[in-house]
């Protein structure tokens, strides 16, 4: 069974605008790739329909059976890390090998604050 | 509640695979749509699984060494583009196979310049509201049993518990799967929102009656703000 990991430095997910997310990818797999890549991304969840927005990729060169590659990317100050009632905006990081399509996540949180912006609590407020 | 944490979020209700009612089984479907010279209709109401059930063919088509082409139409985009035409006239032959969802979009004349512009395909499958565009491989319905066992899925707990609300809510959604979800969704959120509210206000209020007994000063575990209800 392949296994992948994405190690963030000093375990930080929660980040503000502009700051760089630095970390390790990890991969055993069960056989050879072809790539493995790290993409940095958001996407909404909710009630309604989905939306995705790609921010930055890296293709690591002649990726190995079994092995780890450091990985930075910078953050882009929007949009931010929030949740209503209705629908939320998450950050995340997420490990790509094919054949196959092995994948690992970790969710992020990007905003001016570094926390995630509570909308049904700025309502009520 | 967060909508990331509610367990009636859209991502989480379209893990949710489609079930046969009725002990059917993929071989049988299968056999079925190959006798059918792999051309045939998934038809159904709105919310009864059509769309998942003919997502639910793509891996299986692939492994019988077809190449899948997805066609969408929906109510806000009911017809093809022109290059969609060109495209099809163009890309298809016996390797690929059609997965065409929304086929009631099209009209009479648009569905007769369509399947002639498939004719070359290896397959066709549709999902339709009507019958008789091609013939029926599966028609697709729903029970109060079913969207019980949906919920508890989601919820991760027996589907007993869920039952009599499952029964309400499929008739009032008249089989509506899609909907009663959608609904669920709702009343979740308020229902944990208030539920916090509640707490909130439990606490203050047992924090004012603490102020009045004068047990010393609980200024500073009040909220800064007072709670609107």
């Amino acid at each position: 069974m392949s296994e992948l990991k994405i190690l963030l430095r000093d375990e930080q997910r929660n980040f503000r605008g502009g700051d760089t997310v630095e970390g390790v990818a990890g991969w055993r797999l069960e056989k050879p790739p072809t790539s493995v890549e790290a993409r940095l991304f958001w996407f909404t969840r909710g009630k309604g329909t989905e939306d995705v927005g790609l921010v930055n990729q890296v293709r690591f060169d002649a990726p190995q059976q079994e092995e780890g590659r450091k990985f930075s990317f910078r953050l882009p100050t929007e949009p931010w890390s929030f949740s209503g009632q209705l629908v939320s905006l998450i950050w995340a990081l997420e490990l790509v090998a094919e054949p196959g399509g092995d994948t690992a996540r970790v969710e992020l949180i990007v905003s001016p604050t570094g926390q995630e912006i509570l909308l049904h609590r700025h309502a009520s407020a | 509640m967060r909508a990331r944490d509610n367990p009636f979020a859209t991502a989480r209700v379209h893990r949710i695979r489609y079930r046969f009612l009725d002990g059917l089984t993929w071989e049988d479907l299968l056999a079925r749509l190959k006798w059918m010279r792999w051309r045939g209709a998934i038809v159904g109401p709105e919310g009864a699984g059509k769309t998942t059930l003919l997502e639910d063919f793509e891996p299986r088509l692939r492994e019988q060494g077809f190449e899948i082409v997805w066609l969408r139409l929906t109510r806000e985009r009911p017809r093809f583009a022109p290059e969609m035409w060109r495209k099809l006239s163009s890309e298809l032959f016996s390797g690929r196979f059609v997965l065409f969802d929304g086929a009631e979009q099209l009209s009479r004349w648009a569905w007769w310049r369509f399947l002639r512009h498939v004719r070359p395909a290896g397959g066709l499958l549709i999902t339709s509201h009507r019958a008789g565009l091609l013939p029926t491989l599966l028609e697709c319905g729903t029970t109060s049993v079913l969207l019980a066992e949906i919920v508890a899925d989601l919820l991760d707990e027996p589907a007993a518990a869920h039952r009599a609300q499952a029964r309400h809510l499929h008739q009032r959604h008249c089989g509506n799967v899609r909907e009663a979800l959608r609904e669920l969704y709702d009343l979740w959120s308020e229902h944990v929102t208030s539920a916090r509210r509640s707490k909130e206000l439990r606490l203050r209020q047992s924090l004012l009656r603490r102020q009045l007994k004068d047990e010393g000063p609980v200024c500073d575990l009040l909220p800064l703000r007072p709670w609107p209800l």
